[in-house]
Formats: C-alpha cells, sequence, structure tokens
C-alpha cells in the first residue's frame, strides 16, 4: 500500500508540491529564526571571549538597580590600589567601558544604527588588549583614537584622518591612529566603538577619577577562582569581583536574553505560517481523498482494509511532510539572511560571523513539518476508509458531502467562545503566563471560526457574490455558485487567509489605538515648545545640554528630564521614576493633578518630596503624608514623603516624579532623557530655534530637537517601521494561505473538468473560463479578508480592554481595512492566475469525454 | 424538407496520433446537411462517428479537408472565434454532463445568451420551456430533476439561441424508454414545427428511425446515406453494411 501511496504522490507531481510547499514556508520561517538566532548567538559568544582573553579576573559594580539596558554605573578611581594590593594580583589596570559616545560621520550624523549601542574604552595594557587591529596602531596621546573596522569602511575614515566623537562632556575631534575588530565579527550589530586613552576616555565620557572595570591578571600560582574570591574578600561592598569566565558568561547571558526575546518573536511568525499551512494540507488531502473515492472504493472490492486505506493516505502525508521539512530546512538556511536583511530595513543590524545549523534546527525542523503533516491528515484519511466498496461500480460515485453536522457548528460555536474566554483571562492575568493564554486563545477562536466558517460562507459569498453577479453577468455567477457548492472547501480555503488577516487587522487596528493614545498623552502631558532627545530615539543624552539651550536668547527655561529606574530597599525590581527639575518643571509638563493638588508640588518640592502616580499609590496604599523608601543605583536609599498624586493614562512619568537634586545618587548626574524647552512669550520660533538647533549641533550632536508635532510624527515612523516589520512576517502566512487557494482551485478544477467542457462547447470563451475561475478566488480570498478583518477587530476589542484605564482608546481604521479587502482581491487574482489558464486551456474534447 | 445546405463537409480525413500507431478515424468524407433535415449518423463502435460529429460542430479540427457551417469556413478561424460561432450558430445537447449543477434550470437554459451578452428572446424563452413542458420546473437544480426533465433542459438549451444546427451525441443513451420518447419527440417536432437542422449521432435504430435521413459510417467513410422507414428498416440497413 505505501507503494501506491508513493506512485499517486509521483502521478501528481503538482498538487504534492503545491501541498508540500505549504510545509516548506512554515518550516522555513522556523529553520530561519534558529539559524539567524544562533548565528548571532555565536557571533556574540566570540567576542565576549575575545574581549576577556587574558582577563582573570573583573571588578566592576555591584549591580543594584537592574537596568533595561544593562548599564552599570561607575565606581571610584581609588579603588585600584587596592586591587592591587590583593593577594594573587599580577597585574591589574582600571578601564573605561561606555556606551554613550557617538562617533560623527561625514554627514555631521552620528554614525550606526537606531538600536545599538555607540561604545568607548580605555586602551590600555596589551594583555587585556581584546581588539585585533586592522591597521595602524593603539591610541598614544589624548588626540588619538581607534575605532572599529565597519564604522571606517561605511565611512570611508582612514588611518590619519580626522573623526569627532560626541561624548557626554560634548565633542572633540581626534586623529584616527587604527582600525579594529573585536573578535572575527565583520559587523557589530549596528553599534560602533572609540578606543581613547584612559584619561581621555574618563574625560569625555564624564567618568573623571572612576573606572567601569578593573581586569586584573593572577600571578602564576593563582587560579582565577581563588583570584576572585581575595578580590571579593578585599573590596568594599559597592563593587564585585568574578572570574574571566564568569563575566563572558554572564555577558552572554545578558545577550541570550534580548535574542531569545526575537526568537520567540520570529518563532511566534513561523508558528503562525505553519498553523496556516496545516489548513491547507488538510483541505487538499480532504479534497483530494473525495476526488479519490472510487479509487478507494476499488481497492476495497480488491479486499484492502480499512487501516490499508488510512496507511496509504498517511504515508503520503507522511511523505510530502518530510520533502517539505527537507526543503524547507534548506530554505530556512537561505531564509536567515531574509530575515537579516529584513532587521537591517529596519535599522536593526544583526552581527554575524559565519552560518550556524545546530543539530536542534534540523531535528525540530524536519519533526514539526512532518508530524503536522500527518496530523493535518488524519481526519481526511479517516474518511477515506468510510468509502464503502459498492461506491467504486455506481457511475459518477462521490463521497456524500459530509452533512453539516450540528454538532460541528455547536463544537464551531463553543470553541470560538472558549477561546475569547481564554484570551480575556490571559489578558487580565487570571491565568500565568498571560501571552500563553492569549495565543493559545487565538488559536482556539481560530479553530472554531473555521468549523463555523462552512455556515458562514453562503451568506458571505452571497455579500461578495452578489455584487460581482450585477457587474460581471454570467461568469460572476457561476463564480458565486462554485465557492458555495461545497462550502467546506471554500471555508477552509478562507479560513486559511483568515488567520493571516485576523493578525495583520489586529496589528494595524491596535496600532493605529496606540498611536492615537500616545498622541494623546504628548497633546495632554508636554506643554513645551521644544523637545530635546538622543536622535536615536530612546538613549540619554549629556545632561549639560539642557544649560546650554537655557543660555540661548529667547529660551524662556530648558528644563531636564531623567527617567530612570529604582530598586526596592531589599534589593528586588521596583519600577520607573522620573526626576524633574522643580524650578522648570510645572512650564514644560501638565500633571492631571488629584485630590486639589496644583503645581505648587512641583515648584515648592524638597530632595525628599515625591508625587505619585494615582495607579501606584492605590497599589502601595500610599496616600499624602505617608512615606515610602527606594533604593538607587548608587546604593543609597532615599527616604520620600508624598505630597500629591496625579493620574497618569499613559505611564509618561512612572511610578512617581521626585526632584532631580539627587540625580547623581540614581546614577544620573550627567545624563537627561530629555531636555523640554520653552521659549520666551514674544520671540520668533522658527529664529530661537534656529538658535537651539546651532547650540546643540555644536556641542552635543546625538541630540534631535523636536516641536510636539515632529515628536509625534517621529514616534509615528517608528511605530510604522515595527508594523512594517511585522507586516513583512505575516505576510508568509498570507502566502502560504495563497498557495491554499491555488491548490483549492486547482483541484476543483481537475474535478469539474467535464463541466468547464461542456461551458466551452455551449460558447464560453477562454477568457470566460479565466473569469470564472478569477471571480471564485476572489470571492474566496474576500470570504477569508472579511472573516479575519471581523476577528482582528474582536481582538483587538479584546486586547485592549485592559488598557482602557491607561488611556488607550481604540480607533477601527476603517480605511486601512478597506485597503487590506482590495489586496485580498488582488492577491485572490494572483492566486487564480495559474488555475485559470490551466482551465481555459482544457482542450474541449478530451474534457466532455473525461472521467 | 431539402434546402440549400446549413453544415457542409469535404473530404474530411482526420488521423489520431503519429507514425505506426497512427489512426485513421476518418477517411475522405464529404457530406451535407440541408436547412431543416433531421440526419442520424450511425455505425458501430470506432467508425468514427463521433469524430465526425465533433468536426461537424467546431469541436475538433479536421487533419485535411474544410467544413463550413452557415456559409462560414472553419478551417480559417481561431479559438475564440471558433467559440463565437458555437455560441451563435451551433446547439449542443450530450449524454451525460449537459447542464451546469451549479445553474437552475432556467439559468442552463438561458446560459448561451448569457455567455454571450444578449438579452434573452422573451417569447422564444417561453415557447421553448412550454414545447419542452418545463415550466415548473425552471428554479430547479439539475441535481433535483430526472435524467429525462435534464435532457429536456439541455434540448431547450440547445435551441434559445435558434442555432442554425442542434447537434446531439447519443441524446437518449442515458434514459429510460418513456423519457426516450418525449426527447425523441421534442427534436422531432423542432424539425417539423421550427424547421431546425438536427445532426444526431446514435446506436439506437429507434432513433435514427425518427430522423429524416440515416448516415452509416464504417471504418471512416460513408458507406450508405438513406432515408429510414423504420426502426426494422434501419436494423437492415446495419445489417447490410456488417
Amino acid at each position: 500500500m505505501a507503494a501506491i501511496a508513493l506512485r499517486n504522490l509521483w502521478a501528481r507531481r503538482l498538487r504534492t508540491f503545491l501541498t508540500a510547499l505549504a510545509v516548506v514556508l512554515g518550516v522555513m520561517m522556523i529553520a530561519g529564526t534558529y539559524v539567524l538566532t544562533d548565528t548571532i548567538d555565536r557571533s556574540f559568544d566570540e567576542i565576549f571571549t575575545e574581549s576577556n582573553e587574558g582577563v582573570d579576573a573583573v571588578v566592576s559594580t555591584k549591580e543594584i538597580v537592574e537596568f533595561d539596558d544593562g548599564s552599570l554605573p561607575p565606581f571610584d578611581a581609588s579603588l585600584l590600589g587596592a586591587v592591587r594590593k590583593t593577594p594573587g594580583v599580577e597585574e591589574a589596570e582600571g578601564s573605561i567601558a561606555d556606551t554613550g559616545v557617538a562617533i560623527i560621520g561625514s554627514d555631521g550624523e552620528r554614525v550606526g544604527a537606531g538600536g545599538a549601542p555607540s561604545l568607548a574604552f580605555s586602551a590600555g595594557l596589551e594583555r587585556f588588549d581584546p581588539l585585533t587591529y586592522s591597521d595602524g596602531r593603539p591610541p598614544q596621546t589624548d588626540d588619538e583614537v581607534v575605532i572599529d573596522f565597519g564604522t571606517a569602511e561605511n565611512e570611508g575614515f582612514e588611518v590619519g584622518d580626522r573623526v569627532e566623537l560626541a561624548g557626554r562632556a560634548g565633542t572633540r575631534e581626534y586623529t584616527v591612529s587604527g582600525l579594529g575588530k573585536l573578535g572575527n565579527a565583520e559587523s557589530l550589530g549596528g553599534a560602533t566603538f572609540a578606543v581613547l586613552t584612559l584619561a581621555e576616555a574618563q574625560r569625555i565620557t564624564g567618568k573623571e577619577g572612576e573606572f567601569d572595570v578593573i581586569n586584573v591578571a593572577a600571578a602564576p600560582g593563582t587560579s582565577p577562582d581563588r583570584l576572585a574570591a581575595n578580590l571579593e574578600a578585599s573590596l568594599p561592598d559597592n563593587v564585585k569581583a568574578e572570574t574571566g569566565e564568569e563575566n563572558t558568561e554572564a555577558q552572554k547571558q545578558d545577550i541570550n536574553e534580548g535574542i531569545g526575546f526575537l526568537k520567540t518573536a520570529l518563532l511566534v511568525f513561523a508558528g503562525v505560517a505553519l498553523f496556516v499551512a496545516s489548513f491547507l494540507i488538510f483541505n487538499t488531502f480532504s479534497i483530494t481523498v473525495a476526488q479519490r473515492t472510487r479509487e478507494f472504493a476499488m481497492l476495497r472490492t480488491l479486499g484492502a482494509n480499512r487501516r490499508q486505506l488510512i496507511v496509504t493516505v498517511i504515508t503520503e502525508a507522511f511523505a510530502i511532510g518530510l520533502l517539505g521539512s527537507a526543503l524547507g530546512l534548506l530554505a530556512g538556511i537561505g531564509f536567515s539572511s531574509v530575515l537579516e536583511a529584513l532587521f537591517k530595513a529596519l535599522e536593526i543590524d544583526l552581527p554575524a560571523a559565519g552560518t550556524v545549523i545546530a543539530g536542534r534546527t534540523v531535528i525540530v525542523s524536519v519533526v514539526l513539518g512532518t508530524s503536522l503533516t500527518v496530523l493535518s491528515a488524519l481526519l481526511p484519511a479517516l474518511r477515506a476508509t468510510r468509502v464503502p466498496p459498492v461506491a467504486g461500480l455506481r457511475e459518477g460515485a462521490v463521497l456524500a458531502t459530509p452533512r453539516q453536522h450540528r454538532i460541528r457548528a455547536g463544537i464551531g460555536t463553543v470553541l470560538a467562545l472558549l477561546g475569547m474566554a481564554l484570551m480575556a483571562l490571559g489578558l487580565f492575568g487570571a491565568l500565568d503566563p498571560g501571552e500563553l493564554a492569549l495565543g493559545l486563545g487565538a488559536v482556539v477562536v481560530f479553530i472554531g471560526v473555521a468549523l463555523l466558517s462552512p455556515w458562514l460562507v453562503p451568506p458571505l459569498a452571497g455579500l461578495v457574490g452578489k455584487p460581482l453577479e450585477r457587474l460581471r453577468g454570467t461568469p460572476g455567477r457561476i463564480a458565486h455558485e462554485n465557492t458555495v457548492r461545497n462550502p467546506g472547501r471554500t471555508a477552509a480555503t478562507a479560513a486559511a487567509l483568515m488567520i493571516g488577516l485576523a493578525l495583520v487587522s489586529f496589528v494595524a487596528i491596535f496600532a493605529a489605538g496606540l498611536k492615537g493614545s500616545i498622541d494623546e498623552a504628548i497633546d495632554e502631558t508636554i506643554t513645551a515648545d521644544l523637545y530635546l532627545a538622543n536622535s536615536d530615539g530612546f538613549s540619554d543624552i549629556p545632561a549639560g545640554a539642557a544649560d546650554a539651550v537655557g543660555d540661548v536668547e529667547g529660551v524662556e527655561l530648558a528644563a531636564p528630564l531623567r527617567y530612570t529606574q529604582y530598586a526596592k530597599p531589599d534589593g528586588s525590581k521596583g519600577g520607573f521614576l522620573t526626576l524633574l527639575d522643580t524650578a522648570g518643571a510645572a512650564d514644560v509638563l501638565e500633571l492631571d493633578w488629584r485630590d486639589g493638588g496644583s503645581d505648587e508640588l512641583l515648584t515648592e518640592m524638597g530632595p525628599n518630596d515625591a508625587v505619585l502616580d494615582e495607579g501606584f499609590a492605590d497599589d502601595k496604599g500610599l496616600a499624602t503624608g505617608d512615606t515610602f523608601t527606594v533604593l538607587t543605583a548608587s546604593g543609597r536609599e532615599i527616604d520620600y514623603t508624598v505630597t500629591g498624586t496625579f493620574k497618569d493614562k499613559t505611564d509618561f512619568i512612572g511610578d512617581y516624579a521626585a526632584s532631580d537634586a539627587n540625580a547623581a545618587a540614581y546614577g544620573e548626574g550627567d545624563n537627561a532623557t530629555n531636555v523640554l524647552v520653552k521659549l520666551g512669550d514674544e520671540v520668533d520660533t522658527d529664529s530661537v530655534r534656529g538658535q537651539v538647533e546651532d547650540t546643540v549641533e555644536e556641542g552635543f550632536p546625538t541630540i534631535e530637537v523636536q516641536n510636539q508635532q515632529e515628536l509625534k510624527d517621529s514616534i509615528g515612523k517608528q511605530l510604522n517601521q515595527l508594523l512594517g516589520g511585522v507586516y513583512g512576517l505575516l505576510f508568509l502566512a498570507v502566502i502560504v494561505s495563497l498557495f491554499g487557494i491555488v491548490n483549492t482551485l486547482a483541484l476543483s478544477i481537475h474535478e469539474r473538468t467535464r463541466e468547464l467542457g461542456l461551458l466551452r462547447a455551449v460558447g464560453t470563451s477562454r477568457r470566460q473560463v479565466r473569469r470564472i475561475v478569477r471571480y471564485e478566488a476572489v470571492i474566496t480570498a474576500l470570504i477569508g479578508a472579511v472573516l479575519g478583518a471581523a476577528l482582528g477587530v474582536i481582538f483587538a476589542v479584546l486586547v485592549s480592554r485592559p488598557l482602557a484605564d491607561e488611556g488607550f482608546t481604540l480607533t477601527i481604521p476603517f480605511g486601512t481595512l478597506l485597503i487590506l479587502l482590495v489586496l485580498a482581491a488582488i492577491a485572490g487574482v494572483l492566486a487564480a492566475i495559474g488555475p485559470a489558464r490551466r482551465a481555459s486551456r482544457l482542450d474541449v474534447l478530451q474534457a466532455l469525454s473525461y472521467e | 424538407m431539402t434546402g440549400s445546405p446549413i453544415v457542409s463537409a469535404r473530404d474530411v480525413t482526420r488521423v489520431f496520433g503519429e507514425g505506426d500507431a497512427a489512426v485513421q478515424a476518418l477517411d475522405g468524407v464529404s457530406v451535407d446537411f440541408p436547412e431543416g433535415a433531421f440526419t442520424a449518423i450511425m455505425g458501430p463502435s470506432g467508425s468514427g462517428k463521433s469524430t465526425l460529429m465533433h468536426i461537424l460542430a467546431g469541436l475538433d479540427r479536421p487533419t485535411s479537408g474544410t467544413v463550413a457551417i452557415d456559409g462560414v469556413d472553419l478551417s480559417g478561424l481561431d479559438d475564440g472565434e471558433l467559440t463565437e460561432l458555437r455560441r451563435d450558430k451551433v446547439g449542443f445537447v450530450f449524454q451525460f454532463f449537459n447542464l451546469l449543477p451549479v445553474l437552475s434550470a432556467e439559468e442552463n437554459i438561458l446560459l448561451p445568451l448569457s455567455l454571450a451578452g444578449r438579452d434573452p428572446d422573451r417569447e422564444r424563452f417561453d415557447q421553448l420551456v412550454d414545447a419542452v413542458g418545463l415550466r415548473d420546473r425552471l428554479t430547479h437544480r439539475p441535481a433535483e430533476l430526472s435524467g429525462g426533465q435534464q435532457q429536456r433542459v439541455a434540448i431547450a438549451r440547445g435551441l434559445i439561441s435558434s442555432p442554425a444546427v442542434l447537434f446531439a451525441d447519443e441524446p437518449t443513451g442515458n434514459l429510460d424508454t418513456n423519457s426516450s420518447e418525449e426527447i425523441l419527440g421534442l427534436m422531432r417536432r423542432a424539425a417539423d414545427e421550427l424547421g431546425q437542422t438536427i445532426v444526431t449521432v446514435t446506436h439506437d435504430a429507434h432513433v435514427a428511425a425518427t430522423a429524416d435521413r440515416v448516415l452509416v459510417l464504417v471504418d471512416g467513410r460513408i458507406v450508405q446515406d438513406a432515408e429510414p422507414k423504420s426502426a426494422e428498416g434501419v436494423l437492415d440497413l446495419m445489417k447490410q453494411v456488417a
């Protein structure tokens, strides 16, 4: 029986190929994700391993507040003496490793991709030097710099050129003394680095008299573990010592967590594509089993038992799954570079050195692809066994179309509701982890709606088919009728497209709501005329910019804003807060005060006063007059007295706002997140803005000046970029579902060969035949799109419910949804090209005598 | 009864396959079908009778020779023109698979006109519907009709566009005796009352006996061209051939 199965596959090569293609696409994405993330992992591993080579122990600041960006405040340089005196230390060197020194390119703008850090290191002893110099030598004077090879390539810098750096202490020009690489990485994932002498590195980063790390080499006979233990014992509490290996591992761990998120996100999209593919596989097998009724009946009369029929169908599925998985795995290796390109387009440059194909990648791809195919074919295989032997003897026997049991509708409804309930439970935190419950709920909803859709198809087909009939006459009429003659088939085909479109429209609706809410928050909260932020959109800017801009004529005040983190007194993770310039904050920010509070709470705020976000206050049971204690990054505890509460719908401020008098304690002495600028009442806005821009460009080239509208636009742009990436990834699922349409059409046309012959005989032109097929595809695609858009709206409403309190207002972007429908229709037209051509080329006579 | 030829074939040959495997299905057939005549083409299996009908109807092209329908030489027409000619000048009735399952009886009847984008002649439609006796079945789908009813719908569809010629391929091959009688009666009346030219391929001596003229094909040649007197007469004709 297995031989029959394989011969069947070969005889129907095209169908086999189209079905396998669905598996290929899903598996491709899984394999591609693994290959890409493994490759990135290894690149970083190499970088970290390389940079700690020759380092037996590392001394760094003990992490008190776990910052989201992983940064640590520096410690006092005097510690170096203590380290050198520690037993077992042969040599120790303090150095700077900073993430805030940008290289200014030839165009006057910072070099590097949006999200990647701008690193700066201090040069030092050769034994600790992690760099490979591709050209030149380390910096020897304070006027020299080594920059990374990638930046030099991109910007055309050579040894001997002058290059400008911008750090916390402003900008300065240096002569390039050499070019370097970290490890073997050609690209640092958009990051740049600059290596300066220790003194200059300390100066430009604003860390004079401080180090970020001390690298230590052990004396002969002292193990790294011993060394680290000795250091730990002799050093004060604010720093920690670990072995070079431990430090490397810790860094890898940090990166793995970051990449882990990316991996999970990509795998989710791959899962969506595979889920869609399983619909396609199920549908293809259902149709082919129905078409082969006579063949199965014949086998039954010849004495094949039911089990043998199942084996035949499952063997076919297994072969298709294996073939598809294998091809998908190969395609995935190539696809990893497509993903990389996609991220590059999103300005997320990822480091890559060589391609890593782990055993896990191969196993997961093949097992998942194959088992999913077999699973999807199981139900159709069971149906094949219900063919009575006598069916083979009857003229034109077809398997009775499975009656649309009420039970099925019931199950569909129950599943759809259950799925939504599951999503709701996940959203409102009743289930943990919520994301999993949400995703699982969505999957259950999709299956429920797919089960229901045979009932939904006729009315929906009428909705889109009727206008088509009116516009396109008989071909439209026949196409419409063709979509409803086997509602289950159309339903499964449309359901595959529905999934992709539901997610696309959900994302579109949600993003529109997010954009609207952010705009509203900016409108309501920020009253400043100008807004200064890092041009990368998230890094800190030098706090000194506030003073410089404040001195510009026509500027009334420039207030720095520091958005940072605190820990709880017991050292556990706390939350976010904003440190304000109490004198000016009320002029540039508008807080929605509760309980009779007013802006005087800001202007008269003492170093130990705090105003709380309503949510935080309620959560902690804090009221005006109460006190609470936080732990800052420097290890200092601060006691605050609550002076008021405000409502901050968008969580712009964080848990509380306090005076920036304590900025240094929070490790933010020299940093600001933003500077909010208020202009004088009767000044020429444009000319003052021009002067502000000049000032910023001169001293702080990493800063971007924006007004309120520009701020909203740039956030919108970032959001759109993210959306573009999400759409790109969902596109694959949509492509898979288009193959579904192609496959279903091809199979249906095959089934209706004689009908097509008849149509041609009575005077249907080839063009009209093509139209009939095309319209059928368009109607099917539109059914999927309408269902998808409806589900997308439902999902968006559901998911935004818990956010409503935080000011999330849902707006349905009807224009976008309409565009989606049009795109779906176009996709239908594209999917129909092949099948329509085939149908129109049928030889009339052969078609008429076809059995 | 006879007039100028509506369909005429000259020296038509049709070869299937190539080289050693080549089969000569038609071997120099020349024949005219005058206006208003009801002709039956008979012959044993493999005699080429179906091939002849396909070529006469423009469904297939001859290897050599020419065919003209209503004065139009088919050999000069491309696929699109042939399709139009079929739509306008030719009606078809087949043995199986005669109707589109997704359309109602009425839609099936009007199909050739709606495909051509022409408005139906309501008078002719009513006349045909009454003639085939399907007034109360117009909204039904083919699956809801009996075999005889389906074939009556097919005949009405074949005649709706007032074709120059109606071709029928074993129109009663799949029907019981009563239904066959009805269909033959309908075809006879179409010829008598509407002056419809009809060409049918059949095995059934009874069908041939209803026609005005019987052609008998053997090995791709016309070996008999006679007027049938009765079913027995047709059988005699066949015996002579054998």
